[in-house]
């Protein structure tokens, strides 16, 4: 119930709908009394030799009005509760989206896509089953079992009321307890499922290994064990699911049975006439669907309210980024001055960075070279503020980094990651993601800085091709290319190149690097990389290892040097 | 992509009914299920008509009488008790027996598409994505579980339907009349619903998918949208796709709560006052009696009953037709690799020698890849092949591999016709290493040995030495019985590598054919990769595919290629001196060098 509780908040914003679905299902309740009731006065009627025109007329007339009654009410309820529940449902998915929006780093790494995913389908839809079915179930229920028995209490008998319906409890414990198991079986048929997609997947992809080894029919037998193990489990679901329906009707033919056992009694001693039964059998049915929605209610409140848990708890996680109030200063041919005394990742143990200090003059070009993991591409994710607790100062052009508007920033920044991402867009759209006002003139000029103009115009829609997930795959190089025009068509003061060029064949990287220095407007440029090929012509070089600088200088100084640089320089020579 | 419902309407009604007709066939294959579900309905229908006629009979002729006996009441109690737990045992019977045969009849279809898929040949998958043969063989499938469904409602519809309307029948003629009459606005209401609710609910799930996919993107691409400030516009984005779904579940809810079930109540009612009013008019005629009313107005009720689940199950139905026609596609298809002309393992393949005789290869319908080529390798020896990308190097590989099958010439191993070989001798002997390492959920021993029960664990730790694998798996915690999940990055993408190569060399193949990956790698792990293959190499005959020429700097013999033709074959040292293609490409490379 508790649930309810916590969801106040929306069924306080929607009272009038809520309140006018339940008035209306109070009406359809009251509508649904009548037919039983009606059926019965018939049958006395028949029976005493009293059915004339004018009682035919005045029952049919009744029945009549309690059926479009019931239309319309119905109509009216559906409306206003179903339509409650579709609107829990977009806010929350509003709320989730925009706080996924503004999260940082170490939140995408707690939290893995497939669980953040779940948060947005699943648990959302659990939790607007609360506001719909869960809402329509405690009201009807209490609304139609409520008023079905007041009325056959009033209009029948309440002896014979309290002893028919004992069974019925029954029916509300059968549908919570079937629902429970179901639910857990249909979770096991759920991993199956899953296990045996990723199977198909894995066969699917990894095709060309199987094949060349030879061993596509045990690739099928194996197949066959996992669907026999899926056939087990949904065998059981199967069965559970089978039950509901007879149990129900046993039930109520319990029900039918005391009925019969008592109520001949009272018809023998003429306490209520048989009409008087044939309406009360008739209620008996009116009950059927609360004790069950009764039974199914505890299973909807208590998913509900786990996943509604769980959704709060993200969106009550704090991110790391800020921004601080002071923040209407502007950049202009801005130098870098980068000094940390020690940075450590806010989960990690040791600092990733110690004592690395560097300045960069506007214009000029700076190459970071290092083994993998020794600290690269923190440094860049320090200049793109991504986590601003460090011990040290960045200051860029004259002031502390933290002191600008993210905006501000990072619109000088133009930054060229490691794994190029492209949106489900056209290439021109992906180009111009930064700001989608960038005509086509602008972009395609950063498209030939980066070199990817003429592959794009081979295309067979031009800048209009749809990219990313769901349109064609480009090469890993021309991601890259295109990521790099990204980066350029904003005109960034400081480009960061994060090996950007890895899948970039020799000769396009050159042209790319000439391009830049002649054709783009002046900029700063940081440039990390594997190939020491790529910095050799940065106006210094730093190399890291271990979060630390040891080495710097300009290209032909440290090839003279004792150290990882010559070394690596040898060595990658040799690989050609 | 088409949409589903866009496939479904391009499909005549005869091709629809031949798709139900042929998965209908694959029912066939669990008949006594199905059989056994029919029979239960049948009960479960009949005890539904006798069930409601023995209350009439009670309350006619007993409940009218002054006095009736203790014993008559119990005993008819327990008749109806009896009645009621044949007909609960029967429903149970009809759904579990239908689902049942359903699952089963779903999952021999899924193994039939999985078997099938293991005898196409590559072309299917090099131009089919793996995402969308997954999609068939799970998703499809489940579809046609539900189109199951359809059936399994309709049944139970159906024989309710008839059997109430004979219940009527036999008690008044007239007052069943009357009923009936509502059949045909019953099933224009269905025809109705169906229509409106089918494209409304497609557009429902089309908007749903979209939102998915938008919050997927973003979170994938978070990085580059909060480094371009672009949070506001993508959630204005957002907020569209999220309104538009808002619009379409509310056109759903609006269409569900006037054409679904508030309208089969609203035609019952109607109905049950047109019968009502038939036995009235009979009051004049004669008796009408209490139980009567009772039985038909509950007869009435099971009329229209199963009208509403049978309308619900209806949009499975198009999904079920498009999801048969996708999957007997694959059944039917052709495609399948070249093949052997000899069936028995008679060992053919011993030292590893190639020649390729006037070989040209063009694929189906297209211009011709390869175009009279000619060489020898003899066993033990290393030829490496170089060229432009489109020159016809993979293309080689594939033929060589028996992926594809070639036109002209003649390729022998050990002197014998590639065609004639035995299968599993070919892919014994031959061994493919692909730069692109690709693994398997399972741990290390099953990754190198797969499924093949011949190769000891001793033999995988040969392998495993012999490529310098053996020295980090004994870092790990659990060895070679670590598992390995090829989602996750636990191990470096080297360390990765090297155990794909340890699969193919744990084989122990004769010949070595090695495709090299374009992108670069860190040289620390290039290194060690280098260094393993050039063990692998030693004792057997070695093709590779290079792209950058310091990997085949030391085979025996380079060949050139260039569209498809061999332009220059020889060392790299007398290619150098020709001063041609190869030294142009060598140029090329050797001058980003410096």
């Amino acid at each position: 119930m508790g649930i309810f509780k916590k969801l106040w908040w929306f069924f306080y914003k929607q009272k009038r709908r809520y309140l006018i679905g339940i008035l209306f299902l109070f009406l359809t309740a009251l509508s649904n009394l009548i037919i039983p009731r009606a059926i019965g006065q018939f049958a006395d009627w028949a029976n005493q030799r009293q059915l004339t025109a004018g009682h035919l007329g005045q029952l049919l007339g009744i029945i009549l009005a309690a059926g479009l009654g019931q239309y319309i009410f119905r109509y009216a309820w559906r409306n206003q509760i179903w339509g409650g529940a579709a609107d829990l449902e977009r806010q929350l998915r509003s709320q989730l989206f925009w706080h996924y929006l503004n999260m940082d780093d170490t939140f995408f790494q707690r939290h893995r896509i497939g669980d953040l995913m779940a948060r947005c389908t699943n648990d959302i839809t659990a939790v607007q089953n609360v506001a719909g079915i869960g809402i329509l179930t405690f009201a009807d229920s209490i609304i139609t079992g409520g008023t079905t028995i007041i009325a056959m209490i009033l209009f029948v008998d309440w002896k014979l009321t309290l002893i028919a319906i004992i069974p019925l409890p029954f029916l509300a414990l059968m549908a919570a307890v079937l629902g429970r198991l179901l639910h857990q079986r249909f979770a096991q048929a759920q991993a199956a499922f899953s296990q045996l997609s990723n199977k198909t997947q894995e066969s699917m992809t990894g095709i060309k290994v199987i094949k060349t080894l030879g061993q596509e029919t045990e690739d099928i037998a194996d197949f066959n064990q996992q669907v026999d193990r899926t056939i087990a489990i949904n065998r059981q679901v199967n069965f559970i699911d089978a039950l509901f329906d007879p149990t129900t009707g046993f039930i109520i033919g319990l029900t039918f049975v005391i009925t019969i056992l008592y109520g001949s009694h009272l018809i023998l001693q003429q306490v209520i006439t048989i009409g008087q039964l044939i309406a009360f059998v008739g209620y008996i049915n009116n009950l059927v669907w609360p004790m069950f929605a009764i039974g199914r209610l505890f299973n909807v409140l208590e998913r509900g309210n786990a996943s509604y848990d769980r959704i709060q708890s993200i969106l009550h996680e704090p991110s790391l980024i800020a921004e601080h109030p002071n923040a209407n200063l502007s950049l202009n041919r801005p130098d870098l001055d980068f000094n940390i005394q020690s940075f450590t990742y806010p989960d990690g143990q040791q600092p990733v960075l110690s004592k690395v200090q560097f300045t960069l003059p506007f214009g000029q070009t700076l190459g970071i070279v290092g083994r993998v993991g020794s600290g690269k591409s923190t440094i860049v994710k320090l200049l793109l503020r991504r986590f601003d607790q460090y011990q040290g100062l960045i200051k860029i052009g004259g002031h502390d980094i933290r002191s600008y508007s993210l905006d501000t920033l990072l619109q000088t920044i133009g930054y060229v990651p490691q794994t190029s991402f492209l949106f489900s867009t056209t290439v021109q759209n992906n180009i111009r993601f930064g700001d989608y006002a960038t005509n086509q003139q602008q972009v395609q000029k950063a498209a030939q800085l980066g070199d990817i103009d003429q592959d794009i115009q081979n295309l067979t829609d031009g800048y209009q091709t749809l990219v990313g997930e769901r349109g064609i795959s480009l090469s890993g190089g021309q991601k890259q290319r295109v990521s790099i025009a990204r980066a350029l068509v904003k005109q960034p003061q400081i480009l960061i190149l994060d090996d950007s060029t890895s899948a970039v064949d020799a000769k396009t990287e050159v042209e790319i690097t000439h391009n830049l220095r002649t054709n783009a407007p002046k900029q700063s440029t940081i440039i990390i990389s594997q190939r020491l090929r790529s910095v050799m012509d940065a106006d210094q070089i730093i190399v890291l290892e271990a979060g630390q600088i040891i080495q710097r200088g300009k290209h032909v100084d440290l090839i003279q040097q004792p150290g990882w640089y010559a070394d690596m320089w040898q060595r990658q020579q040799m690989n050609y | 992509m088409e949409t589903t419902q866009q496939k479904y309407q391009s499909l005549t009604t005869k091709e629809q009914l031949h798709i139900v007709h042929r998965l209908l066939g694959f029912a066939a294959q669990y008949r006594q299920s199905f059989l056994l579900s029919m029979v239960a309905v049948l009960v479960q229908s009949v005890m539904n008509m006798l069930l409601p006629r023995f209350l009439q009979h009670y309350m006619d002729t007993y409940l009218v009488r002054t006095t009736l006996a203790e014993k008559i009441i119990i005993v008819s109690a327990a008749f109806y008790l009896l009645g009621v737990i044949i007909r609960s045992a029967a429903q149970f019977t009809t759904t579990f027996a239908f689902n049942m045969g359903s699952e089963y009849m779903l999952e021999s279809l899924r193994r039939a598409l999985f078997a099938k898929l293991h005898r196409l040949g590559m072309s299917y998958f090099d131009r089919t994505p793996a995402g969308s043969i997954v999609s068939r063989v799970n998703n499809d499938t489940a579809s046609i579980a539900d189109f199951m469904q359809v059936f399994l409602s309709g049944m139970v519809g159906i024989f309710a339907i008839v059997t109430a309307f004979i219940a009527m029948w036999l008690t008044d003629r007239t007052a069943a009349l009357a009923v009936l009459a509502f059949l045909p606005l019953l099933i224009l209401s269905i025809w109705v619903y169906s229509k409106y609710s089918s494209s409304a609910y497609r557009y429902m799930r089309q908007k749903l998918s979209e939102i998915n996919t938008r919050i997927s993107e973003t979170i994938q691409g978070i990085e580059i949208i909060q480094n371009f400030r672009q949070q506001p516009r993508i959630r204005q984005e957002f907020e569209q796709t999220n309104q538009e779904y808002l619009q379409s579940r509310r056109s759903m809810i609006k269409i569900n709560s006037l054409l679904l079930s508030p309208i089969v109540n609203l035609l019952y009612t109607l109905a049950l006052i047109a019968a009502l009013y038939v036995l009235g008019l009979h009051t004049h005629l004669g008796l009408l009696q209490a139980g009567m009313i009772y039985a038909f107005t509950t007869y009435i009720s099971q009329f229209f009953n199963p009208i509403t689940n049978m309308m619900d199950n209806l949009s499975f139905f198009q999904d079920g037709v498009v999801a048969g026609y996708r999957s007997f596609k694959i059944l039917d298809s052709q495609e399948y690799g070249p093949q052997q002309t000899v069936a028995d393992n008679t060992p053919c393949i011993t030292a590893g020698a190639i020649e390729f005789r006037h070989v040209s290869f063009a694929y189906p319908n297209g211009p011709e890849v390869l175009h009279d080529i000619s060489f020898k390798v003899p066993a033990g020896a290393s030829l490496g092949i170089v060229g432009h990308t489109g020159s016809g190097k993979s293309t080689l590989i594939n033929i060589m591999l028996r992926f594809y099958e070639y036109g002209q010439g003649q390729i022998l191993i050990d002197g014998h016709d590639l065609r004639q070989i035995p299968q599993a001798q070919l892919r014994q002997k031959i061994g493919l290493v692909l730069q692109d390492s690709y693994l398997f959920y399972g741990d290390i021993n099953f990754n190198i040995r797969l499924y093949n029960q011949n190769i000891s664990d001793r033999q995988i730790q040969a392998a495993a030495q012999l490529v310098d694998a053996d020295e980090f798996i004994q870092q790990l915690p659990q060895q070679y019985q670590t598992v390995i999940n090829p989602g996750g990055s636990s191990l470096s993408a080297g360390q990765r590598q090297l155990i794909s190569f340890a699969r193919t060399i744990a084989a122990d193949p004769k010949i070595l054919v090695l495709d090299e990956a374009t992108a670069n790698i860190d040289t620390e792990t290039e290194d060690l990769i280098q260094a393993s293959l050039k063990r692998m190499q030693q004792g057997r005959t070695t093709i590779a595919i290079a792209h950058r020429l310091s990997t085949i700097k030391h085979a025996n013999h380079i060949l050139v290629l260039d569209q498809g033709r061999i332009v220059e074959y020889g060392t790299h040292q007398s290619l150098l001196q020709q001063r041609g293609k190869y030294y142009e490409l060598y140029k090329l490379q050797e001058q980003d060098a410096i």
